[in-house]
């Protein structure tokens, strides 16, 4: 049974690129072969059409700009194709060690302000962020001016500074109180028991 | 990672909220009628918070070491460092040389963090004794007071024994009823005082007092405004006019504001020092304003001279007859003593009470 050339040697051989000795064997057998005869017919009339092919193209034509276009022909199709091409949904995923996280150094934040920020302190800041808030409407002038003593059922409280001075009596609800305009403040409190009366004040001098 | 932020918040603490010792120093004079038998601060502490917050829990015993009964007493508490001064005071008590007597002192002091442990001071401000002389450096100005509240002491104490002797002891304790009554309808409103810049409140409108005058007042107030804003007045002044024979050096007038409901209630006291001769007309004006916890509509002001003190060191005070008034009854608060004997009637009986006032 004789073996027939493979196709690419056929192809070389149309095309002039085998070696002289390989050209020479390919050439002997097709003479023999009608079936490798036809085939290498037939790659040379391809040969020739695409050299008429080629004699058509416009003359001195950039390749690599031509690829170049391609290649940004082929990029924009694939873009489109992506707009009209219906999408999964992505939702983002959220880990839940970042926010265990942030949640901790906000109570530690919180914890240390408390344990270390004045009551007093804090409330000024409050009282000025609202003031900010409402361009100054919400606070009387006299919020912020001097000692404050005031008189409740909670007994009696002097503000300045900063600082703070309240007395009270073991738990006992004042039966009365006042403030005087000369910066005091008085609370009365009776003994259940005994009858006995204490007088509670403060004074901002 | 939860390990590290329980250290955190340990190291925090540690770091931050350490409790403090808490010194006391009690400074009696050395010639004081009073002297200390014993302190119990127990309870006390110092904290530091970003500031040193200070809880004085204190009873303290005391004795009568002079020769004169003490009929009031006046502890003065302060704290280096911190805010103003606090007083508290006994007013009806009746301690005999010798007798012994208790006094709880319970504050609570917020001051800037500063080295060293905390102290407190307690100090005596005064003692008044039953015959009106007083013992003390009087450093809170406590003598008028006391004086005030022994008068009146004074005054309502032979009120109830005259009452007792003319028309028995079931009239004793009709009058202890309505007295307690009167206590448990007070109404009060919790208050502020500021000082100083009273001029720039934010007020709507300029108000007019109404004085109440009482007849038997040494000194007249008439003519008196203040500035009236949304739960605020402020800036209040009034003419004075003395019309007695003797002449004044201080005196002071009852506050009392009608909110838009027609409630009545005394909101503040307005002291003044000046002197005026016999007849002489003088102005009172405080730059001073007066804030409420609660949203009040003030519709009017009245006012009423509540005690007068003249150049002598005496004090006039309203008789019981000048208070039955029905506009001033409600408004002013029944003296120390009253409500001392309307709450022995309320616990012990009509047999305690009658006991209590025949013992002086």
């Amino acid at each position: 049974m004789m073996r027939h050339v493979i196709e690419t040697d056929l192809a070389l051989c149309v095309a002039g690129d085998l070696p002289f000795w390989r050209s020479a064997l390919v050439n002997l057998h097709v003479r023999r072969c009608d079936e490798c005869r036809d085939l290498l017919e037939a790659l040379r009339a391809d040969r020739q059409e695409l050299r008429r092919s080629v004699d058509d193209m416009p003359a001195n034509v950039d390749w690599d700009q031509l690829a170049a276009e391609m290649t940004a022909n082929i990029r924009v199709g694939l873009a489109a194709g992506e707009c009209v091409t219906p999408r999964e949904r992505r939702v983002p995923t959220i880990s839940w060690r970042p926010a265990a996280i942030a949640a901790g150094l906000v109570m530690l934040m919180a914890g240390a302000w408390w344990l270390n920020i004045p009551r007093t302190d804090t409330e000024a800041i409050g009282r000025a962020l609202r003031n900010m808030a409402t361009g100054g409407r919400a606070i009387s002038p006299q919020e912020e001016s001097g000692p404050v003593v005031g008189a409740s059922s909670t007994g009696v409280k002097l503000v300045e500074n900063g600082g703070q001075m309240g007395i009270e009596q073991r738990g006992l609800q004042p039966v009365m109180y006042s403030v005087s305009t000369q910066g005091s403040a008085s609370a009365r409190y009776v003994d259940q028991d005994t009858g006995q009366v204490t007088i509670t004040a403060v004074y901002d001098q | 990672m939860t390990n590290k932020i329980y250290m955190a918040l340990a190291a925090v603490s540690a770091l931050s909220l350490h409790a403090q010792g808490l010194n006391h120093k009690i400074d009696f004079p050395k010639d004081s009628p009073v002297s200390l038998l014993s302190a119990d601060f127990g309870n006390s502490n110092a904290t530091a918070r970003g500031a040193n917050l200070i809880e004085v829990n204190a009873a303290l015993s005391l004795r009568n070491s002079g020769q004169k009964r003490i009929r009031s007493m006046t502890l003065m508490v302060s704290a280096p460092d911190a805010a103003g001064r606090g007083s508290v005071s006994v007013p009806t008590l009746d301690a005999g040389p010798g007798e012994t007597f208790s006094v709880h002192i319970g504050t609570r002091l917020v001051r800037p963090l500063a080295a060293g442990n905390p102290i407190v001071e307690v100090t005596l401000d005064g003692v008044l004794f039953d015959d009106l002389s007083f013992f003390g450096p009087d450093m809170l100005h406590s003598q008028r007071s006391m004086i005030m509240w022994e008068l009146e002491a004074q005054r309502d104490r032979k009120y109830f024994k005259s009452l007792l002797a003319s028309r028995g002891a079931e009239e004793l304790g009709k009058e202890m009823r309505l007295s307690l009554a009167r206590q448990a309808d007070s109404s009060q409103r919790g208050v502020q005082m500021v000082r100083g810049r009273a001029t720039n409140i934010d007020a709507e409108r300029e108000a007019q007092f109404a004085f109440l005058d009482i007849p038997e007042s040494p000194v007249e107030a008439l003519n008196g405004v203040a500035r009236i804003g949304s739960s605020l007045a402020g800036a209040p002044r009034f003419e004075v006019r003395n019309r007695s024979s003797r002449a004044v050096a201080h005196l002071e007038v009852g506050w009392i504001v009608k909110d838009q409901q027609g409630r009545e209630f005394l909101a503040a006291s307005m002291p003044a020092d000046l002197k005026l001769a016999p007849n002489q007309s003088g102005q009172v004006a405080q730059d001073a304003a007066l804030r409420f916890d609660r949203p009040v509509s003030i519709q009017s002001m009245s006012g009423f001279v509540s005690s007068v003190e003249f150049a002598d060191g005496t004090q006039w005070i309203p008789s019981r007859g000048a208070l039955d008034q029905p506009r001033l009854r409600p408004l002013v608060a029944p003296s120390p003593e009253e409500q001392r004997l309307s709450q022995i009637y309320n616990k012990r009986g009509l047999p305690a009470l009658i006991a209590e006032l025949n013992k002086f």
